[in-house]
């Protein structure tokens, strides 16, 4: 039986790669100090495959083809796109995945009887993959299983549905018959906007009550209440790309609603950033 | 309004240092050659179409205009911003963008 040793959350804000570089710029340096407490953490309860839930930026997936869930099957992934190289100066890599335990998660003949996964063999993750796991675990040293969420192309899943992911991982690498430690990695926002008038606005989020209730959801343990605070409207209210926040939830719920040991909105030039940080060791 | 192809033409455009290039090289062209260069009617897609609106928004690279049409928020910024930004300050473009929007509101962009 494989053991989901942690589950965390993190920021994927990809201007951080050109401005959070040494020496880190004070009002960074309570970002980078989490990032590295994430990563430290990683490597303290050794873990050997990271799950990342995150959302592609419509780089890969588009409206065309545009799935709700999709799961990565492939022994590697590039990471990043020629735009994401221009616009924020992050740089080419190349991530491991992890076939067995996403043929594991996904099903391998027949889907799960909670989640219709789509599944891909060929996907360039964006920088909501890359970032988290390239301050986390700079040398892209553990395999990863990709797991991207539709928070971008409405309609988009439902509060409740991220939960039933989030259980559906941690029951999945209970059920896998390996002696794995499992890494569940979020990545995602606190009230954020994107190209609408709300964009960048100075330091400071655009929806500090939201901000602070949401922290309450994981620092209190309130699924429930998470659940009920993430309706469309008012998640979108707070941002107008919030809806990426909803992918924590499903580190909530893998770690059974309880409190996380980390909870935080961090503060800088930006909007806020989440960390949140369960230890199930 | 043709959303999808709105946000179909920002993405082929804003994903491509080349598409980029050549969109500011001529533009009235390339939205044009965009237009022309769908798979045709034996394919089963690609298909391309603007309405006229949208069309002259693409050529005067009009965020205001693009924003009201419905243009995706996300890929509308990037898709101005690579389009500009080595002609006008981020600082400058960022505040030049929210005052384009901002009459606006939030647009229905669900395409």
């Amino acid at each position: 039986m494989a053991h989901l040793v942690m589950a965390a959350a993190t920021p994927h804000n990809p201007l951080l790669w050109r401005t959070m570089r040494d020496p880190v710029p004070d009002d960074l340096r309570g970002v980078a100090d989490k990032f590295s407490l994430i990563g430290a953490t990683m490597r303290e309860l050794g873990v050997d495959v990271i799950v990342e839930v995150g959302t592609d930026h419509v780089r890969q997936f588009f409206s065309d083809n545009c799935p709700a869930f999709i799961i990565g099957k492939a022994d590697s992934y590039h990471g990043t796109f020629e735009n994401e190289v221009r616009t924020f100066g992050m740089e080419y890599c190349e991530v491991r995945g992890h076939r067995e335990l996403a043929d594991h998660i996904a099903g391998r003949t027949v889907l799960t009887d909670t989640i219709d996964f789509a599944v891909s063999h060929e996907w360039r993750l964006d920088h909501g993959f890359i970032i988290p796991l390239a301050y986390t675990t700079p040398a892209f040293d553990i395999p990863v299983v990709p797991i991207h969420v539709n928070a971008t192309l409405p309609p988009l899943p439902r509060p409740e549905r991220y939960a039933v992911l989030g259980r559906h991982i941690a029951e999945s690498v209970r059920s896998w018959e390996s002696d794995a430690r499992v890494a569940l990695l979020t990545s995602g926002h606190m009230a954020t906007e994107i190209g609408g008038p709300r964009q960048f606005l100075g330091a400071g989020s655009p929806d500090p009550e939201f901000d602070r209730e949401a922290v309450s959801w994981f620092r209190d343990g309130d699924l429930e209440a998470a659940i009920a605070g993430c309706t469309f409207e008012r998640v979108m209210a707070a941002g107008n790309v919030t809806y990426q926040h909803v992918n924590i939830i499903s580190a909530l719920a893998a770690m059974d609603g309880r409190p996380a040991d980390l909870a935080e909105a961090t503060e800088s030039r930006y909007a806020s950033s989440p960390f949140f940080l369960w230890r199930n060791a | 309004m043709s959303k999808y192809m709105m946000n179909k033409l920002m993405r082929a455009i804003e994903m491509s240092d080349r598409s980029v290039e050549s969109y500011l090289r001529d533009t009235e062209a390339f939205v044009d050659g965009w237009l022309a260069g769908g798979a045709g009617p034996d394919a089963v897609a690609d298909d391309r179409v603007l309405t006229d609106e949208e069309r002259s928004a693409f050529i005067a690279r009009d965020e205001g205009e693009l924003y009201r049409l419905g243009a995706h928020p996300y890929l509308l910024w990037h898709f101005i911003e690579a389009v500009w930004v080595h002609q006008v300050d981020w600082p400058d473009l960022n505040e030049r963008y929210r005052a384009a929007v901002r009459p606006h509101g939030y647009p229905d962009y669900v395409a």
